[in-house]
């Protein structure tokens, strides 16, 4: 696969790896040479550090899996000092994707990573509940989420990607409203809100209750989002949802994506990435990517 | 501390399954990538369903074999069982910390229940021999008692059945004071008794945690546990913790 432009940057083919998927790459770099990526999407990252949610965290379901992770990481200031430096050495681009409770933590976290040299990208998860709307993700609706990409720009020297909730009222809607706001380009989708049931305990399997889906089993769903979202914005599109095989990537990227994130499809298989890029290679050898 | 890298292996080839008990199986597999006692691998052996891999222990290794000792408990352990020679499956590993051999001197007590056995034949083969005692607790019919054995390793019984050993749990017939170090694999509530007890009669205590992983190798914070210094990987920081850090009924 040809290099790929994402915003300005880069990257030495379309393939990235997710948000909370990959840690910060060093894990995985124990397996397999990570350098062979397009870019690596952070651990969702907060200002403040945060523990995490208690009870289960993931749990598998038919094709898919669902995951309560609550946002788990070291803090901003702890990652630019002691994960960032690594990260810089592993040959690929950084995308820093950033959390927040409030409007003041999305915007002051920015700041301080759109100080860092070695950032590429921006990637600015607005699935996070709002602290002050009774957890209401930001995501949900188009002017709220305008409102959090507005304040961000106004302090992110870096290229900023929003990526979308596919619990948005309207993603093409959203999609606009992001761009209006200022998005350089929007990566779509994130987890999906779904709810799991112990029936012999006769509760929740989540202490949260409610937790976020992947997987194959969102992928149909993931691609139709990514066609609606591309046919309304001029901004690129970057496509995830349940991506696992490369024809799956193809499919994303005929359905407008300039670039495809693979999460889940790590966990069924490390080198799953490894063979997207592989895949892509020889298709794009053998015929023309068309953008349907 | 720095482990060896695990390693990916697309198709390790299966060498023989053994079934021990209605639903107890040892698989053994060609594997040159070994690893130490209480560190395990993520197993796979489907195509695509279920979609993830399943944690499974070291339970004995050499430089070409690696075998794994297991419970059908759902779908893919009962994919695990049918398997034959000649079969291949997934392994990524190996994976997490390991017992602490370094800290198991004197006499080192082994509790543990039901499947929980499994990483404990590769720990004892690998301890001096006659230090260790093994306190194996059971639902019903035991197994892997007799390997253990053959090792000169006393072991003692508790079936809550009654049809084998002592009738009840292995911490009923489970004193530390008999013991310099003690080492815990099993359901969670059995690991914390056995922690309470090594707790109060001042004898430490190694557990090997359970939780559900997803990627198994430290990437995705799926597998936490509370102890007094947070959320710990059972995968990455684990699966062996010093159970006096760990907090049990979170
Ligand atoms: C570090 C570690 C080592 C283990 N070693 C062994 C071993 O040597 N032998 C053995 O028989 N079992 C072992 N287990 C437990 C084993 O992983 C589960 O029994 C197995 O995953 C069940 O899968 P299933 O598809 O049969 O069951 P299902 O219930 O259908 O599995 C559904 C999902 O839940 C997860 N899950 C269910 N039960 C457990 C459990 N007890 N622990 C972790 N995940 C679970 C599965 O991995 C899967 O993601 C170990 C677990 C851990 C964490
Ligand atoms: C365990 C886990 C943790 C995740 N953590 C984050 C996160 O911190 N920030 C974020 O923006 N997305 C997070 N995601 C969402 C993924 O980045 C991705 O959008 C989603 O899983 C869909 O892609 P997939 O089907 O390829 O996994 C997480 C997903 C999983 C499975
Ligand atoms: S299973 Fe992913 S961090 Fe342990």
């Amino acid at each position: 696969m040809p290099e790929t432009m994402l915003c300005g940057v880069t990257l030495k083919n379309p393939v990235i790896a997710a948000s909370g998927t990959f840690g910060f790459g060093a894990e995985y770099g124990r397996l397999f040479d990570v350098s062979k990526l397009g870019a690596i999407c952070t651990k969702g990252l907060t200002l403040h550090p945060r523990e995490g949610n208690p009870g289960m965290r993931v749990w598998e379901t038919p094709a898919g899996m669902m995951n309560s992770i609550g946002l788990q990481n070291p803090g901003i200031p702890a990652f630019l000092e002691h994960e960032l430096p690594r990260m810089r050495t592993m040959g690929t681009a950084i995308i820093a994707n950033v959390g927040g409770g409030d409007l003041e933590e999305y915007v002051e976290g920015v700041r301080l990573l759109s100080e860092a040299e070695s950032i590429d990208i921006i990637e600015l998860n607005i699935s996070c509940p709002n602290v002050h709307e009774g957890g209401m993700a930001f995501g949900i609706k188009a002017n709220v989420a305008a409102g959090v990409v507005a304040a961000v720009r106004r302090v992110c020297r870096k290229p900023l990607m929003v990526k979308l909730s596919p619990n948005a009222e309207n993603i093409a809607d959203m999609a606009v409203a992001c761009e209006r706001a200022g998005a350089d380009a929007v990566s779509l989708v994130n987890a999906f809100n779904a709810l799991a049931i112990d029936i012999h305990a006769r509760k929740p399997v989540f202490d949260n209750v409610t937790a976020g889906l992947s997987g194959p089993a969102i992928k149909p769903i993931a691609l139709r989002m990514v066609w609606e979202a591309a046919h309304a914005v001029r901004i690129p599109v970057v496509g995830i949802g349940g991506i696992t095989t490369w024809q799956d990537a193809v499919e994303f990227l005929m359905a407008g994506a300039t670039a495809v994130q693979v999460g889940t499809a790590t966990f069924v298989k490390p080198t799953a990435m490894l063979d997207i890029v592989d895949g892509l290679e020889r298709y794009c050898a053998a015929e023309p990517l068309t953008r349907l | 501390m720095t482990s060896p890298s695990p390693a990916y292996i697309e198709e390790a080839l299966v060498l023989a399954q053994d079934r021990l008990t209605n639903d107890v199986y040892r698989l053994t597999v060609e594997a040159t990538t070994g690893g130490s006692p209480g560190q395990f691998y993520m197993v796979r052996a489907w195509d695509r369903e279920p979609l993830l891999a399943r944690p499974i222990s070291i339970h004995d290794a050499d430089e070409g074999t690696i075998s794994l000792l297991y419970q059908v408990r759902g779908r893919g352990t009962e994919l695990l069982a049918r398997l034959h020679k000649g079969d291949t499956v997934a392994l990524m590993g190996p994976l997490g910390n390991g017992f602490t051999m370094e800290n198991l001197h004197g006499r080192v007590g082994i509790v543990t229940g039901g499947i929980g056995i499994a990483p404990m034949f590769y720990l004892a083969s690998t301890l001096p021999a006659r230090s260790a005692t093994v306190i194996a607790g059971f639902k019903s019919t035991p197994y892997a008692v007799a390997a253990l054995l053959s090792l000169g390793v006393e072991v003692y019984v508790a079936t809550e059945d009654g049809c084998e050993g002592t009738r009840g749990f292995c911490t009923d017939i489970f004193d530390p004071a008999a013991f310099d170090v003690v080492v815990t694999c099993g359901p969670t509530p059995m690991m914390a008794r056995v922690a309470q007890l090594c707790a109060q009669a001042g004898v430490p205590c190694q557990a090997s945690l359970e939780a559900h992983m997803a990627c198994g190798i430290g990437a995705c914070l799926g597998c936490t546990f509370p102890t007094t210094s947070g959320y710990k990987r059972v995968c990455a920081d684990g699966p062996v913790f010093d159970a006096a850090e760990v907090i049990w009924h979170a």
